[in-house]
């Protein structure tokens, strides 16, 4: 069966690059959102298994919304993202309630699965 | 008459007076029962007149030392009584009443000599009518004869004897005027009890010596009341030399306003050790004997004053603090700020002010000195922090533009190689994608490097770079004039950021309908002049403005913003343009 995902992201070309590239894996896309309070919204209403989510969005950063989706009931995988390399984000990636962070250079469906069943 | 003159008149007048009180006296062998000792006579007057003299030679402005030699004057009056006529007795009585009055009357006004205020005017007023009213009115119904003073002077005030209205028109006054005495003395205690360190030292023998003389009247008054016997009778008559005490305390008041005059020697020592402003002011409020003196410099390219350490300092307006502004020739130097009742010798002021002259000289270039000091590090520091903003926000736009862009076009590039690989029909639409979205990072890249330092600037000059800044703003733009010559880098980039800001604040802030811009290449400096119609009221603390202020600053320029609202807002610059290591220092910063 295919994984549902979210893609969160700020930058409308990303998004559709992204999803482009994610569908092409084999990954269903249920939807976008632009920035932390509409991803949060998009969870509750398409329930989806993994959210792609970048960390520099305008209204909260992305390890406040990921924390925020583990309170959530149904507590989608999610994976962070930045076009900023993980050593930038080193400290806080080690505390994060994320699975795993995914440069954005580095996107591809395989990567993706790959950090998702990484345990 | 000189104001010598008339006092030497004055001194005789009254020498005259009582020696022929004392010749009367030695002639008649005992004075009238009415008048006191003629040693007590004597020494009251001559106190009062004596007094009076000094303070009115020493203290020429000041009505005190006038009235307290009307009063010792008034007070001989009391010898009209040797002439044993009913008019003489009723003008020597008067005589007292109004010596009394007169020592009212300086007690309200003490120490300025004259009414101030509405209060202390009615008081003066009250304290005269009571005192010749209240005596006409005691006579009104007194008939000598009648209350058993058969050998008394004849009273040429009888309307008709009456005993009852004749207690009556005697308690009223009395009354009234004790009134009026505990008012007065409330009022020099509240004044006393509310006066800063310089007025209490100007009052204090005043505030001591009148209400014990009062004092010693209540009891006078109480004793006689009861009965007193022929011993006690003397003593008292003799205490009555207390009341020389009076004119010497007020004199001394009035030379206590002067006295630190002396001190002024004094201030020239300490001076001579005066190393830093702190000292000088020390100096300055011992010898004012006011520890709340402040000492203010003007800065005239701040056009305003600083403190001691170097902050702005705004001047008193009215309330209890008066300024006094020193000056050199035509230049501001500095200004003391200090105790409002000092005012009544600004003269002391201005003389101590003129003695601390050069040492406030000194003093003030230390505090300019510590004053740009200060401004230089704080400028340095939003210099530093400027920069730190800077680089954030360019990463911020690089993160934001371009590399987003860039990612994209390497997600298509790989989508494109799968499609290619697949056979697919999409490669054609995913090139063209990525084609454009990389001609749109190319735009974004320009837009930031342009940002970050204008080729145009680099390249062509200011001139050309103000037109580019002038084509591209959002607001229509008038160019006067602009240099056609090359200036040194660091001048045209600090020019070209001044316009470049100044247009995006009338863009943001102005509400402008247009904008002229003006560069004048003359005698060594740029001049800028860049003014809109808008609607003015522009913050020059703004952080734009002092970020720019810096720039211009750094280059030992001037940037100034007027505009008041509704009057468009109007910013001028000027920067040196010489190429020294100054300017070199900042170029390509």
């Amino acid at each position: 069966m295919k994984r549902t995902i979210l893609i969160v992201d700020d930058h409308p070309s990303f998004r559709r690059f992204a999803r482009r590239v994610l569908e092409a894996d084999g990954f269903v896309v249920v939807g976008e959102a632009s920035d932390g309070a509409s991803a949060v919204a998009a969870c509750r209403r398409w329930r989806p298994q993994l959210v792609l989510l970048d960390i520099l969005l305008p209204d909260m950063d992305g390890f406040a919304v990921a924390d925020t989706l583990a309170d959530e009931p149904q507590r989608p995988v999610v994976i962070l993202t930045s076009s900023r390399e993980a050593s930038d984000y080193a400290k806080r990636l080690e505390r994060t309630s994320a699975r795993g962070f995914l440069a954005k250079a580095e996107l591809s469906g395989a990567a993706l699965a790959a950090l998702v069943d990484r345990r | 008459m000189r104001g010598g003159q008339l006092r030497l008149t004055v001194a005789l007048l009254a020498g005259t007076l009582g020696l022929a009180a004392l010749g009367l006296v030695a002639t008649h062998g005992e004075e009238p029962g009415f008048l006191l000792p003629i040693p007590v006579e004597l020494a009251v007057g001559w106190s009062f007149v004596g007094a009076g003299l000094v303070g009115w030679a020493r203290r020429p402005d000041n009505p005190t030392g006038l009235l307290m030699t009307l009063t010792g004057l008034v007070w001989f009056g009391r010898q009209l009584e040797w002439l044993d006529t009913p008019l003489a007795s009723h003008l020597s009585h008067v005589s007292v009443n109004l010596f009394l009055a007169l020592v009212a009357h300086q007690l309200v006004v003490f120490p300025n000599g004259a009414a101030r205020t509405r209060v202390e005017r009615m008081l003066v007023v009250a304290t005269y009518a009571v005192a010749l009213g209240g005596y006409a009115l005691s006579k009104l119904f007194y008939d000598p004869t009648a209350e058993g003073c058969a050998g008394c002077p004849h009273n040429l005030l009888l309307l008709f004897p009456n005993s009852g209205l004749n207690a009556i028109a005697n308690l009223v006054p009395s009354a009234v005027g004790i009134v009026l005495v505990v008012v007065i003395l409330a009022r020099l205690v509240r004044r006393w009890w509310t006066a800063s360190p310089p007025a209490r030292r100007v009052l204090a023998p005043v505030a001591w010596t009148g209400p014990a003389s009062l004092v010693l009247v209540a009891v006078t008054i109480g004793l006689y009341a009861v009965g007193v016997s022929a011993t006690l009778d003397r003593v008292l008559q003799w205490s009555t030399l207390v009341y020389t005490a009076i004119p010497l305390a007020f004199l001394a008041g009035l030379l206590r306003m002067r006295l630190h005059r002396g001190a002024l020697g004094g201030l020239v020592v300490e001076l001579s050790d005066a190393a830093t402003a702190t000292d000088v002011r020390g100096a300055l409020a011992r010898t004012l004997g006011d520890p709340s003196l402040e000492v203010a410099f003007w800065l005239p390219e701040r056009e305003g004053y600083i403190d001691l350490e170097g902050h702005p300092f705004g001047l008193p307006s009215g309330g209890d603090r008066a300024v006094t502004v020193l000056e050199d020739g035509q230049q501001r130097l500095a200004a003391l700020v200090y105790d409002r009742s000092l005012l009544d010798d600004s003269e002391l002021v201005r003389a101590a002010g003129a003695a601390a002259r050069m040492a406030l000289e000194n003093a003030r270039l230390q505090a300019e000195l510590r004053a740009q000091l200060e401004e230089v590090r704080a400028s340095r520091a939003r210099i530093v922090e400027a920069g730190d903003a800077e680089r954030r926000r360019l990463e911020r736009d690089l993160h934001d533009g371009a590399q987003q862009r860039l990612l994209g076009i390497r997600l298509a590039l790989r989508l494109a190689r799968g499609e290619l690989e697949k056979g697919g029909r999409a490669v054609d639409e995913l090139l063209t994608e990525a084609e454009s979205e990389l001609a749109q990072t190319l735009d974004e890249l320009r837009a930031l490097a342009r940002g970050i330092h204008p080729a145009v600037l680099t390249e062509e000059g200011l001139g050309p770079a103000v037109e580019t800044l002038a084509r591209r703003a959002s607001v229509p733009v008038q160019i006067d004039r602009l240099p056609v010559d090359r200036l040194p880098s660091a001048v045209e980039a600090a020019a070209y950021f001044v316009t470049a800001e100044a247009l995006a604040n009338v863009a943001k802030h102005a509400r402008a309908s247009g904008v002229r811009i003006s560069m004048r290449h003359a005698d060594g400096s740029l001049f800028i002049d860049i003014s809109d119609d808008g609607i003015g009221g522009a913050d020059s603390a703004g952080s734009g403005l002092i970020g720019l202020r810096d720039r211009v600053e750094a280059l030992n320029g001037r940037l100034r913003v007027e505009g008041s609202p509704g009057r468009g807002t109007r910013l001028r610059a000027e920067i040196p343009c010489r190429t020294g290591p100054d300017a070199r220092a900042v170029d390509g910063a």
